[in-house]
């Protein structure tokens, strides 16, 4: 018999075309809009911590490869987005080595000793804030990181004034100021349109997860109107929340992270609001002007409870028959 | 390849080819000189052997291995047997092919023999299972079968495959014949049929109850015809005949009606090919032709690390050799091109659910795949629900981080059943 070397693989023959770097390589057109924002804003600072931040991020993983002599995975684009989302929450003017150390412990602590891709419970790129957090908060205080850089509105991080001097000065951040990027903060996180745009272009591609980021704001918004209702003069309203800080980075980027948010309907609904919910709770009554990257990290730690609530499958319910 | 689309905020959807209107005669391929046969029983060396090489066969003449097998083929031309070994398929399951070298010189007697058959279903059940379209016989006639509907299917129920369609719109009237037979034969109280949404023959069908299925897949695997349709959620590791459904296809219940016809079996079976284009054939051709001559006939060109697919892209098998001969049961045949071959890995699960979005079985893939991977079946199947799987392929037809998942879940089925039965 001739026989040609068929491939003798199995079902399905089929696939939708997607792939890890297909989602990773669309994630990081999503931040575009607000990273070009940042640039724009910050200048060449923000360019060298974003370009540092994402190939030092590699880096780590390919040395990480190399040592545990594991095929080289960088390809995937994971720690690029790792990186990438780290930077976007850095002030523009970060030391290299703050960079270097936070995307030390995103990549390697955050993700590879878990077992890499897919294996992390905590979302990395907040790992690594949350060390800087313990470590060096002063230099993530964006009033004095920023403190050379003049601009034409407030020049003052919208959630430390209020935090210290009271919900008053939020009157000092027109609502449309913080959407359209007119404030103090990270290099990727003060242009609110820019994210929003890129979130809901991540949700119709369906790369992430819309349950979790819409009840993720509502969250926000939910608990942030109850606090202002109990006391305005104390606690800043909603909206000032929505487009502050790192909240719709947490909605659309953070949150969302694959590995490590829930997967079914209602825990999703669950886990978003829980982490609005949460964040409006520390910055209202917590020492850090903004919760979110703590807030992240806890929702993260309950996901797998939460994840464990589920329909039930086909036929599994004997008596159903 | 159907890939996702730009917007993706919905599930995939995967469409039902329905067939042409005023559907083109299938092209006839020639009796080749040589056929090959599987037969679903291993060769015991130890036994003494009915058949060898070099035995003569007639046509229609039933052939099986040794006294009291119960496994038979038929012999599809009159000729003698050249070659007997052992086949075994990917799943380790081992049969036997029979290769017959058949007499075309012959001419002069190319009927195929006459059968006793009486109007019961063991009669039919002796003579009739390799018929085209292979009739559940053998389920219908077992002992304790409790079988009390009978569905006949003309939706195919991969995608691509238009074959049952085909036979559905030209052969009506015979299928109805032979729905009145199976009534006849079986003690079914009940005969429906489903027939695609968009093929206008439902009103052709007079009394019997015919059920419209979506043209999304999986809308036409039995599972989801027993949910959408009949009411009846088929319980976690059961099948439709365990819970009283008997699906068979439209084409053998067309050969069926011709075989009480004739006395005798049919051997034409039709079957829907795809080239490397996406180009679709309709032929017919006789059961046991290898299928390198089909592909020769449309200038088909194999080429190594290309892939035959054999029964739809999505539950089908691949066969390693162009050789794989015409079965009763194979509907659809598909050609793809190395180029076009989509390439697995071996990244772990990211936890993306979109493979959760997708199961129409509710099951959590995310976590069962973890289970599977390491070989924990009893966890998987107790816990991630691993037998209320309809085996659909939609899973893996969607994971980002391209797992073969349906085939995890194929063997983990496969390796649970074997564990229950040494229990
Ligand atoms: S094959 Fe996959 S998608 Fe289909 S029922 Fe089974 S687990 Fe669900
Ligand atoms: S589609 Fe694949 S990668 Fe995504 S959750 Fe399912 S198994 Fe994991």
């Amino acid at each position: 018999m001739n026989n040609n070397k068929l491939i003798v693989s199995h079902a399905p023959f089929w696939h939708d075309g997607d792939s890890l770097f297909q989602m990773n390589l669309n994630i990081m057109i999503a931040t575009l809009p607000a990273i070009i924002f940042g640039i724009i804003q910050f200048g060449a600072p923000a360019v060298g911590v974003l370009a540092l931040s994402c190939s030092s991020a590699m880096a780590w993983e390919l040395i990480m490869n190399l040592v545990s002599k594991k095929r080289i995975s960088i390809n995937d684009l994971d720690s690029a987005v790792i990186g990438l989302l780290f930077g976007m929450m850095l002030p523009a003017i970060t030391p290299w080595w703050v960079v270097i150390t936070g995307t030390f412990v995103a990549i390697i602590i955050g993700k590879m000793i878990f077992g890499g891709i897919g294996a992390n419970p905590f979302n990395p790129a907040l790992l690594g804030m949350a060390i800087l957090m313990l470590s060096w908060n002063q230099l993530l205080d964006f009033d004095t990181a920023l403190v050379n850089f003049s601009f034409d509105f407030t020049e003052l991080a919208p959630l430390a004034a209020v935090k210290f001097q009271g919900a008053g000065t939020a009157d000092l951040f027109p609502i449309a100021d913080l959407f359209m990027g007119k404030q103090v903060g990270a290099i990727g996180s003060t242009f609110g349109l820019g994210i929003i745009i890129g979130g809901i272009f991540l949700i119709l591609r369906g790369y992430i997860r819309w349950e979790i980021s819409l009840s993720f704001i509502l969250g926000i918004v939910v608990t942030a109107f109850m606090f202002n209702m109990v006391n305005a003069d104390e606690y800043a309203g909603p909206m000032f929340h929505l487009f502050s800080g790192y909240t719709l980075m947490g909605a659309f980027f953070l949150a969302t992270e694959n590995s490590s948010s829930p997967v079914n309907k209602i825990p999703m609904f669950i886990y978003g609001f829980l982490g609005g919910f949460m964040i409006i709770l520390m910055r209202n009554i917590g020492v850090y002007p903004d919760g979110t990257v703590l807030a992240i990290l806890l929702i993260n730690l309950v996901n797998p409870i939460i994840d464990n609530i589920r329909p039930k499958a086909l036929g599994k319910v004997e008596n159903n028959a | 390849m159907i890939k996702r689309s730009f917007f993706t905020l919905t599930q995939p959807k995967l469409k039902y080819d329905l067939i042409e209107p005023d559907p083109k005669e299938p092209e006839s391929i020639p009796v080749p000189s040589s056929l090959i046969l599987l037969l679903n029983e291993p060769i015991d060396s130890t036994r003494q052997s009915l058949i060898k090489k070099g035995t003569c066969v007639k046509k229609g003449e039933k052939i099986c291995l040794y006294d009291g097998s119960t496994e038979y083929t038929i012999s599809p031309v009159a000729g003698t047997i050249s070659s007997i070994d052992t086949y075994s398929d990917d799943f380790g399951n081992i049969s036997t092919y029979i290769i017959i070298k058949s007499n075309q010189s012959q001419t002069t007697d190319m009927s195929a023999l006459a059968y006793d058959l009486k109007e019961d279903i063991a009669s039919a059940d002796e003579y009739l299972r390799p018929l085209p379209g292979a009739p559940p016989l053998a389920m219908l006639a077992s002992e304790d079968s409790k079988i009390n509907t009978i569905v006949i299917t003309c939706a195919d129920s991969d995608l691509l495959s238009t074959t049952r369609q085909y036979i559905a719109v030209k052969y009506l009237d015979k299928i109805k014949e032979g729905a009145l037979i199976l009534k006849r034969l079986s003690n079914a109280a009940k005969i429906c049929a489903i027939v695609p949404q968009g093929l206008k023959i439902q009103a052709d069908f007079d009394s019997m109850q015919v059920v419209n299925t979506a043209n999304e897949y999986p809308s036409n695997l039995p599972a989801m015809v027993l949910k959408d349709h009949f009411n009846t959620i088929l319980p976690a590791g059961k099948t439709p005949s365990d819970v009283g459904y008997c699906f068979i296809s439209a084409e053998a219940v067309v050969s069926l009606a011709n075989a009480y016809k004739n006395k005798t079996a049919g051997f034409e079976k039709v079957l829907t090919i795809i080239g490397k284009q996406g180009n679709k054939y309709r032929v017919k051709a006789t059961i046991g032709t290898p299928l390198r001559k089909i592909f020769n006939q449309f200038s088909i060109h194999i080429n190594d690390q290309d892939r035959i697919v054999i029964g739809g892209p999505m539950t089908g098998f691949a066969t390693f050799t162009p050789h794989h001969p015409v079965r009763p049961d194979m509907d659809v045949v598909i050609v793809q091109d190395r180029d076009h071959i989509p390439e697995l890995s071996d990244n772990p699960c990211v936890n993306c659910g979109k493979c959760i979005q997708a199961c129409p079985a509710g099951i959590p893939v995310n976590m069962l795949v973890r289970y599977l991977e390491v070989d924990q079946y009893e966890e998987a199947a107790d816990k991630y629900d691993l037998e209320s799987c309809i085996e659909c392929g939609l899973c893996a037809y969607v994971c980002t981080a391209r797992i073969p998942l349906y085939q995890y879940i194929r063997l983990g089925k496969h390796e649970i059943l074997k564990l229950r039965a040494d229990i």
